[in-house]
């Protein structure tokens, strides 16, 4: 009986086209559904997660003394042979790296470099706009490396593109778990 | 002295159908791309001007500044004549259609229209037709893979739709006694056709949606399986040729839907200006355009075939009978 009722309706609802009048019920729905675009760099921009690897950045330890040996551990480790390290020795007897470059265009971002180091000098920070023109502008020297920023402390969210400094980062960022990229779609 | 008077009159109607006509794909590739991204949850186009109004404008100055290339092994001839093949028709089938009766401007009565043919009809089947050409010549001509399947397709998707097309539209005539668009506008001043003839309306507006090679019945672009299809090998202004053309008859298909099955510029319940009833009207047509193109998968080109063959051309002739039956 409800069999039969069944085969009907799939026959009525074939004849008048319920299948594609419901698809269009659907998309006419999503019409008017919240967008999920991110409007980078016009509005919003994204913050990277704290174990994100972005560009490169060296530290000093406390006295301001640049922390990296030159044992050049990264430039051998590195599977795109993109770091070049020369080493020069100052009045007390210490390494440290006369030259320090990273060839960005060929990084890849794995992070090994960061792995390897034995004094913690190098790692990967949060830092990710760093296009340019020309694949030179992309060689980054040892006191470039120096300024970049370090790891991210945000939990990866959404801020307005105007944030400039991290402190404003820091402030405005009130999701700590993150940014619900899921949100805004529509799962029925 | 009243001869200059009506010719410059023609002149003027003829050159503002062309500018309106070459400056609809603005309007509507903003609006196509703005619907598209909302019914996928994105925002289409945001930057150039405000909501990215002004971005048509730089596509247009993009497309015309663009190096237009054609192939080595390209026939050269053929190549250059199909855009405007394809381009010219829908432009010369406005001449037929009428958008109103008469606006009286500064005492003088003007028709809405450039010419009320007794066979309006019968023109626009018989132009439109011509437009087929440009596509299937586009392909051929390229000399590419892509382009010639997307060209055989046509060939092979024509005649299958323009038949049930041409019957769904005898219905109408049947009922306003009259070839002339005008005069069936006119018929239909108390009831709309889609009362009586909606089968017809159905027939019509599918065979319609291939006409305008739209999906779900694109199958001679296919973006999906054939590159761009006909238009693979076109860059620059010769491919905004096809654009145009696309566009043009997408406003046609729904100008024409308008006026055979929706009463024209009759209005009901709100009493508009008539010139207004019908923007609205066809606005809500090149909607479901739209709205269509973001919903509906593409049909296999057999589909279609069985489609206009099997189901729309028996409808078609079914509804020709009947409407002979009843209203004889
Ligand atoms: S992240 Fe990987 S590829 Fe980049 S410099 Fe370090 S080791 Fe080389
Ligand atoms: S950054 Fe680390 S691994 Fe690389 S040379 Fe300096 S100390 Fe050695």
């Amino acid at each position: 009986m409800s069999h039969a009722r069944h085969r009907v309706g799939a026959w009525i609802g074939w004849a008048f086209f319920a299948d594609l009048a419901s698809a269009l019920a659907l998309t006419f729905g999503y019409m008017f559904s919240r967008s999920v675009t991110m409007q980078y760099p016009d509005k919003e921009k994204w913050l990277p997660y704290p174990r994100y690897r972005g560009h490169h950045f060296l530290t000093r330890d406390e006295k301001g003394e640049i922390k990296c040996v030159a044992c050049e551990l990264c430039a051998r480790i590195c599977p795109c042979d993109c770091i070049e390290v020369i080493p020069y020795e100052d009045e007390k007897g210490n390494r440290h790296p006369a030259k320090f470059e990273i060839d960005m265009a060929r990084c890849l971002f794995c992070g090994l470099c960061e792995d390897a180091c034995p004094a913690d000098a190098i790692a990967l920070g949060q830092q990710y706009e760093f296009s340019s023109f020309s694949s030179s502008d992309l060689v980054v020297g040892r006191d470039d490396l120096l300024g970049k920023p370090g790891k991210a402390r945000t939990g990866g969210g959404v801020v307005a593109a105007r944030l400039n400094t991290e402190q404003d980062v820091l402030v405005e960022t009130s999701e700590p778990q993150g940014y619900n990229w899921w949100r805004n779609i529509r799962r029925t | 002295m009243e001869l200059i008077v009506a010719l410059g009159l023609i002149v003027l109607k003829v050159a503002l159908l062309i500018a309106i006509l070459l400056l609809l794909p603005l309007p509507l590739t903003w609006l196509e791309r703005k619907i598209a991204g909302h019914i996928q949850q994105r925002m289409g186009p945001m930057r150039v001007g405000w909501h990215g109004l002004l971005q048509p404008v730089a596509d247009g100055i993009k497309l015309l500044t663009k190096e237009d290339h054609i192939p080595d092994d390209a026939d050269r001839f053929l190549f250059k004549l199909a855009p405007i093949l394809a381009l010219a028709p829908p432009f010369v089938v406005f001449v037929a259609i009428p958008f109103g009766e008469t606006v009286s401007v500064l005492g003088t009565e003007i028709t809405l229209y450039v010419s009320n043919m007794n066979v309006a009809l019968l023109f626009v089947f018989a132009v439109i037709g011509i437009e087929v050409y440009g596509v299937i010549f586009g392909g051929w001509a390229a000399n590419s893979k892509y382009a010639v399947l997307g060209s055989l397709r046509t060939c092979a998707q024509m005649i299958s739709y323009e038949i049930p097309m041409g019957f769904a539209v005898i219905g109408v005539v049947m009922l306003a006694q009259s070839m002339s668009l005008l005069e069936i506008v006119r018929a239909q001043a108390d009831v709309w056709n889609i009362v009586y003839q909606p089968v017809g309306f159905f027939v019509f507006f599918v065979a319609g949606l291939a006409e305008a090679q739209r999906i779900p019945f694109d199958l001679a672009e296919a973006e999906g399986d054939l590159g761009a299809g006909f238009h693979t090998e076109y860059s620059g202004i010769r491919f905004a040729f096809f654009m145009v053309s696309e566009y043009a008859i997408v406003f046609l298909v729904s100008v024409l839907t308008v006026i055979l099955f929706f009463g024209g510029w009759n209005g009901v319940l709100v009493p508009l200006p008539p010139l207004l009833w019908l923007l609205l009207k066809v606005a809500f047509f090149v909607y479901l355009f739209i709205w269509f193109r973001f919903t509906f998968p593409r049909y296999r080109y057999d589909q279609l075939m069985a489609i206009g063959w099997k189901v729309l051309l028996p409808l078609s002739m079914a509804n020709i009978i009947i409407t002979g039956i009843v209203f004889s």
